[in-house]
């Protein structure tokens, strides 16, 4: 049956971008307390935030985050890493010191009036180390969720003394074993562990939220980046477990669907998938081999992926896409119905019109960082859309505002925890941490 | 330092406490989270669109799944050298926790069915081209005037919106590695781009689909309305690419493939060990430090070419020292070396692991003890080998309850607990 004509018109309504600012949050009232760092903690925050919760960012006074400070002198850019703003929108920064006993009273504080915490310390630290642990703060709080984020787990034999990067997961997990082909592995280009383990650690805390909807009970959630990562590995495992052996690494090829792969245009690379029988014969035709559709070995999914026929196809198509712009082969195949879409670079989506429209290339002003350019939140909700509304801030930024607003102390309270060292904004001239040359106070919160 | 201050908890250690708290074998006896959900699952040949079924119904919701009355296309994707019961592996490794029914969409009757269903469900998730449902009634815009409350999750490649939504070719995970930017910054430089081996994106697309349907479920707690969530896989990972974006905002650099070396953090690579290949890191000041104590050269802490996490991170820096790496490296096995780099005292902590091929990581007792894997004798499909959901929670844990089943399978179950009787305009399977 036909796509009606009034489909598309009626969708953009719905989900009409100009509209956003206007419209409520999914997560409003929830507030979130991120005691956490990097990325895999911070992001698991940062998702609850672009969906509406009120996110409270603690980092140690003077530097805050590393994150702050990653990269190499192009990533220095108004005095703070380019790194740092991906993980930490929306948020309200304090610096807290929790080494210290005062430091300490407050997070208990903040989170006896918060719904969720997150944390991405090795397991046990906060409860021994700080006394603010799961089991500490929901005696003060029984509706908190309370989720964890680390490498290898709460327990287990390889949760005692070992640190996890994103990098870690990929390599113990299995999945750079079954990435790439050839001898020399390929490190997966972003911090997937990280990213994906965040989605994933917001989604184990959105259904906590629902049972606490339900039931008034808080409970812990954990996630584990390298479980994450081995969960996210399709038939990886079943197939070990019935053949007894690894699945053979692919390249850009698939298992399943033939013609897949990446090819070279002559303004970069385009990947192309032709998966079912009516797709492959309509790429026949649309590269001019309308006969390739009749030839035995093409025949079917199953003889189109043994290796030396997939090889053929790979020529045959690479010799078309070469003669053609990325351009020219994603609007070809997409006429002939064929799933055909260029190797996009930063440069590609910034300019891209139709991630513009969607918002996932996202434009916005803010007060301290002016003008940023950033990745906008991944899923597109119709009533309650997702939203970045400002850039991450300096270390202690919003320390009054949070301590006199959330905890209600005044002022003389809030100078002598200054006073003590137990909160700190950002060290003057440390790298990182504090805002940019020039600043005169715009985006201070009264 | 004021530990002395911290309130002490009564009761065990925190990793014996929490061992018991999560114990696998409790997981059976305890609620879910989800289970006064209804979920329509009306994937049709669309893997995250499946997958954001799954995650749903491992939390708890009674997932009702509708296929055609020859199954859903995806029954048949799998390796080419090994299924089970005529079932491809992907869709077996996936299709869990599901109750299954057969209805044909192309005849009014299974349209009314759909529509009677999806009057009392919570969530929608499809994945069919965008209106493809609208034109068969079946869209959010007709199923909304049924039941206001529902949220209807559409999972594409293009969206649903946006200049390029109309007229948008199927969604494959490779075409969303290339649309999200990812694919563009995995391999080396001088070779083509690399793709992630597994499909990644539909594992993203799934969890945002996911992460938003819940969400839309709390707003719907005080607003009483469902709403329309738009999911594709390429946005699913084009988030995950931290910086990649600012980066060309502030610097007009335009982020490449850069192989086993890395542009903001250093070292953080993979380098050749006596006995194959691991993951090595330790690039905050600290971390470096304990790196170079574990390999035993001190020296390259002070060395001006990699004394500060922007020196270490030049790109012509990062290539020396990995070279020291490498040849430190080469010299010991995996295990050797996390020994090693368990026994330092610290300060700072190096991260370094084995890349296991996955029949490696199922021999590592870990995975098992935490319950990660489970093998079962499935009365239909025999002996199964799957991975478990990923989420530990105290109170509500989610569960793996049985594997896919045929089409149609639980027809007459779902029919006469939604409709009151065995309803016509079906074909029953098994």
């Amino acid at each position: 049956m036909a796509i009606p004509k009034d489909y598309f018109a009626w969708a953009a309504r719905q989900f009409d971008p100009a509209h956003i600012h206007e419209k409520p949050e999914a997560l409003r009232g929830i507030r979130v307390l991120d005691l956490s760092v990097i990325y895999f903690g911070p992001a698991t925050a940062d998702f609850l935030g672009e969906l509406g919760a009120e996110v409270i960012k603690v980092e140690m006074p003077g530097q805050g985050d590393v994150t702050r400070i990653l990269g190499n002198a192009s990533f220095f850019w108004k005095n703070v890493s380019v790194a740092f703003f991906c993980a930490n929108h929306s948020k309200y920064h304090v610096g807290i010191d929790m080494h210290r006993s005062a430091g300490q009273e407050l997070i208990r504080q903040l989170a006896t009036r918060s719904d969720v915490v997150v944390e991405n310390f090795k397991a046990g630290t906060l409860e021994e180390k700080f006394g603010i642990g799961y089991r500490q703060l929901r005696e003060l709080n029984p509706r908190l969720i309370y989720v964890a984020n680390t490498g290898f787990g709460q327990w287990g034999p390889f949760s005692r003394g070992r640190a996890s990067y994103d990098g870690l997961a990929q390599a113990v997990s299995g999945l750079t074993a079954i990435t790439g082909d050839g001898e020399v592995p390929t490190k997966i280009g972003n911090y997937l562990g990280d990213w994906f383990g965040a989605s994933m650690s917001a989604l184990g805390v959105l259904a906590a939220l629902r049972w606490r909807d339900r039931t008034g009970e808080g409970q812990f959630v954990e996630m584990a980046q390298c479980e994450g990562l081995l969960r996210a590995m399709d038939w990886t495992w079943l197939y070990a477990g019935l053949t007894g052996r690894d699945r053979a690494k692919a390249g850009n090829g698939d298992h399943v669907f033939s013609p897949a792969g990446v090819y070279r245009c002559s303004d970069g690379y385009v990947a192309l998938v032709a998966g079912t029988d009516g797709e492959f014969r309509s790429l026949c035709r649309l590269i001019g081999q309308a006969r390739l559709a009749k030839d035995p070995r093409f025949a079917s999914r199953a003889s189109r992926r043994e290796t030396a026929h997939a090889r053929a196809l790979e020529a045959v198509i690479g010799a078309w896409c070469a003669r053609r712009t990325r351009a020219q082969v994603e609007a070809a195949a997409r006429k002939a119905g064929i799933a055909a879409a260029p190797v996009m670079t930063a440069k590609d989506q910034i300019d891209d019109p139709h991630l513009r429209a969607r918002r996932s290339v996202w434009e916005h002003d803010d007060p301290v960082y002016s003008q940023m350019v950033e990745c906008g939140p991944a899923p597109k909700l119709s009533a309650t859309p997702a939203r970045i509304k400002w850039a991450g801030k300096p270390v202690g930024f919003h320390n009054d505002f949070v301590l006199r607003s959330v905890l209600g102390l005044d002022p003389e309270r809030i100078r002598a925890l200054y006073a003590e060292g137990a909160i700190g904004r950002w060290a003057e001239g440390r790298r990182g941490a504090g805002p940019p040359e020039g600043w005169k106070g715009e985006g201070v919160l009264e | 330092m004021s530990a002395e201050h911290a309130k002490p908890v009564d009761g065990p250690p925190w990793e014996q406490w929490i061992r018991a708290a999560e114990e696998p074998s409790r997981v059976p006896d305890l609620p879910e989270a989800l289970d006064d959900l209804m979920v329509l699952d009306l994937s049709h040949g669309h893997y995250g669109a499946l997958l954001t079924a799954t995650y749903l119904a491992e939390l708890g919701a009674e997932v009702i799944k509708v296929e055609p009355p020859d199954g859903d296309p995806a029954r048949r994707w799998g390796p080419p050298d090994a299924s089970v019961g005529g079932e491809g592996l992907a869709f077996l490794a996936e299709a869990r926790n599901r109750y299954h029914v057969t209805l044909d969409l192309g005849t009014a009757e299974g349209r009314r069915l759909v529509k009677g269903l999806a009057e009392r469900a919570d969530v929608l998730v499809e994945g069919f081209a965008p209106g493809r449902l609208d034109g068969l009634g079946l869209g959010y815009r007709q199923l909304s005037k049924l039941n206001r409350r529902l949220v209807y999750v559409a999972c594409s490649a293009w969206g649903q919106f946006g200049p390029k939504a109309k007229g948008q070719p199927a969604e494959y995970d490779l075409t969303d590695q290339a649309l999200s930017g990812l694919l563009h910054i995995t391999g080396d430089p001088e070779a083509p781009p690399v793709k992630v081996g597994s499909w990644i994106s539909a594992y993203a697309q799934a969890v945002w689909g996911a992460v938003a349907a819940l969400a839309a479920l709390h707003w719907r707690v005080h607003s009483g309305r469902g709403q329309m969530i738009d999911v594709t896989g390429a946005e699913a990972l084009m988030r995950y690419l931290e910086y990649t974006l600012l980066l060309q905002h502030a610097s007009g650099h335009t982020r490449g493939r850069t192989g086993l070396y890395e542009i903001a953090v250093f070292p953080y690579t993979f380098v050749p060990v006596k006995d194959g290949w691991a993951f090595i890191a330790g690039y905050t000041d600290p971390n470096f430090g304990a790196l170079c104590r574990v390999m035993g050269r001190p020296d390259l802490a002070r060395d001006p070419r990699f004394n500060t996490t922007l020196q270490r991170t030049q790109l012509e820096n990062e290539v020396q020292l990995r070279d020291e790496i490498q040849k430190w490296s080469v010299n010991h096995t995996a295990e050797e070396i996390l020994a090693k780099v368990l026994a330092d005292p610290g300060p700072g902590i190096v991260v370094f692991g084995p890349l296991n091929p996955p029949t490696r990581t199922l021999e590592e007792e870990h995975w098992w003890e935490r319950g990660c894997f489970k093998r079962i004798m499935d009365p239909i499909y025999g002996d199964l080998l799957l991975q478990m959901p990923v989420w530990r929670m105290t109170r509500t844990p989610p569960r793996l309850k049985w594997p896919c089943r045929p089409a149609g399978y639980h027809q007459e179950h779902v029919l006469q607990k939604y409709f009151g009787r065995p309803t016509s305009g079906h074909t029953e399977r098994r």
